[in-house]
């Protein structure tokens, strides 16, 4: 199948976006060996560093997001590819300035397969490094158990409570507990009303008729959710804000963060339309949003669909995720 | 007859000539419900394979020489067969000893229980999910309870490995992209164990 795309050679593609967003921003980041995307400013921090890592192809996660506050370093692998182990590695090694390093992933197979040999060496060499890993799809998994959630955008406001908390001088530890506090208390649901083309073979990810969505359509189009005729903006922000409430167990009173992430082809008028139903379905739950975003921040290529995430806030979450940052696609 | 580094330079050799002449057809059955790249993968690691065998110098042990050749592996880019394969291929030396170069059947059976709990370590997969797994946990068994030489043992364990790999396509997949194809899947083998047989067999095969 033809792709209408504007690529060169399939096979450069990471690299070349990689070379694209570091010159873009060549204040805030740069490029190591092996697809390290390197923030600038650690170079003498005396602090906990952040470490991810990821396939490429959801721009702007997730190198879009190293940078002051957020991520130090992210590893990045093939177009929806996981990293290998020794990328990993080297990247924790060069990020440890003495005080440890926390190291975030994404539960996704490969993803998770790279993350235990990776902390198997890390361990082996006596590196100070704690692994947590964001699992937060609803769709295709009870919370129970979690083990078979996949990490979906929860990715990004993790980076950013733990990137804040590392800042703010806290120990290894710490950091690692905020994280996954922050982790465990978050929750996303996807939904999809046309697939991506996977931008080096030119397959589709995702079958979905005309007249069709899917709520609960994970990251590639892996399925899982309901299938369904296609619904309004407002009949679908508030079955999704329902199942999430439901998730997470936000009662009234309680204050929650929200995301809507644009799947890539979405627009943002649809976008916002959806944040604005959401925002009064909480409020007339007695939920009150107090940290929002609405727009791209992990793509799936042009797949059409949104995610919406929650999280439920505290005083010191808050104030973590709105102290400052300067990443190249979040700054505060 | 016993296995030395020369012998062991041999059966890898050996398994990665037979991976090599498989990718197509490994391919092939990965697109049933893959992405359909695991013999590009697999031709990939067997060209590795022999390059390390190449460059494998005269004072560096059989042990440190598979950790190596595991580490180089898991860098293989093409989903989760460069790490799982790495700590496969790596695992065979964990349970050896430094400077350990001759190995007996007792050392044969060894290198297959290694490289079982390096295995078991980084998957949960067990006979029957339809993963690679379905080779190497039947060519481990049949190892342990092979009475002979070192070639006996790595007979066994190749055959083992042959039967788990075609006992695969019996079972409905329980990890992985293939996972939502559900029954469906019965009836096609897991390419990741077929591939594993073939690894498994070069190196029984290259035992001479």
């Amino acid at each position: 199948m033809k792709m209408k795309k504007f690529i060169n050679d399939p096979a450069n593609l990471t690299d070349e976006l990689l070379d694209g967003l570091v010159l873009a921003n060549k204040e805030i980041i740069y490029r190591g060996d092996q697809n390290m995307i390197i923030n600038k400013d650690p170079e003498n921090a005396d602090r906990v560093t952040i470490v991810t890592q990821g396939g490429s192809g959801y721009e702007p996660a997730i190198s879009g997001f190293v940078g002051e506050g957020m991520v130090d370093i992210s590893v990045v692998g093939d177009i929806f590819a996981a990293p290998g182990p020794q990328a990993c590695v080297d990247a924790i090694k060069l990020a440890d300035k003495g005080k440890g390093v926390l190291y975030i992933v994404l539960n996704h197979a490969g993803d998770m397969l790279t993350g235990k040999l990776t902390m198997k060496q890390i361990n082996k060499q006596g590196i100070h490094c704690i692994k947590v890993v964001t699992q937060e799809d609803v769709s295709n998994a009870p919370r129970e158990n979690a083990d078979d959630r996949r990490g979906l955008v929860g990715c990004i406001p993790t980076y950013k409570i733990a990137g804040a908390a590392a800042a703010e001088g806290k120990s290894l530890e710490e950091v690692a507990a905020i994280a996954q506090r922050f982790a465990d208390n978050m929750a996303t649901l996807a939904v999809a009303v046309r697939g991506a083309t996977h931008p080096s073979t030119g397959a589709t990810l995702a079958d979905l008729g005309e007249d069709d969505m899917e709520i609960g359509m994970g990251q590639h189009g892996e399925g899982g959710g309901g299938r369904q005729p296609m619904k309004t903006a407002d009949e679908t922000a508030e079955i999704m804000v329902n199942a999430l409430v439901k998730d997470i167990g936000i009662q009234s009173g309680e204050k929650v963060m929200l995301i809507i992430n644009g799947s890539g082809a979405t627009t943002l008028m649809e976008q916002l339309i959806v944040y604005r139903k959401a925002v009064d379905v909480l409020k007339q739950q007695g939920i009150e949003v107090v940290a929002n975003y609405v727009g791209e921040m992990l793509t799936v290529q042009e797949q059409a669909g949104f995610q919406m995430f929650m999280a439920r806030m505290d005083d010191e979450l808050l104030r973590l995720w709105n102290a400052p940052c300067n990443t190249p696609y979040l700054k505060k | 007859m016993v296995v030395d580094k020369k012998v062991f330079a041999n059966m890898l050799v050996q398994a990665a000539e037979y991976m090599q002449a498989k990718t197509e057809y490994l391919s092939e059955m990965d697109s049933c419900f893959g992405d359909g790249d695991h013999g590009i993968t697999i031709g990939k690691i067997a060209a590795l394979i022999q390059e390390k065998v190449s460059q494998w110098e005269e004072a560096q042990d059989i042990k440190s020489f598979l950790d190596d050749l595991g580490m180089a592996i898991m860098e293989v880019r093409g989903g989760s067969a460069g790490p799982l394969y790495g700590t496969l291929i790596g695992g065979l030396g964990v349970d050896l000893n430094d400077g350990e170069n001759t190995l007996e059947a007792e050392g044969g059976k060894r290198m297959f229980t290694g490289c079982l709990s390096e295995m078991e370590d980084i998957t949960t997969a067990k006979v029957g999910d339809k993963t690679m797994m379905d080779a190497p946990i039947p060519a481990v068994e049949a190892a342990q309870k092979t009475e002979g030489s070192v070639k006996d043992i790595l007979e066994a364990a190749a055959r083992a490995a042959e039967n788990g790999a075609k006992d695969s396509e019996k079972y409905v997949s329980k990890f992985g992209r293939a996972r939502r194809y559900k029954e469906q899947t019965i009836g096609t083998p897991d390419a990741g164990a077929v591939s594993t047989s073939i690894f498994i067999r070069g190196l029984s095969d290259g035992m001479k």
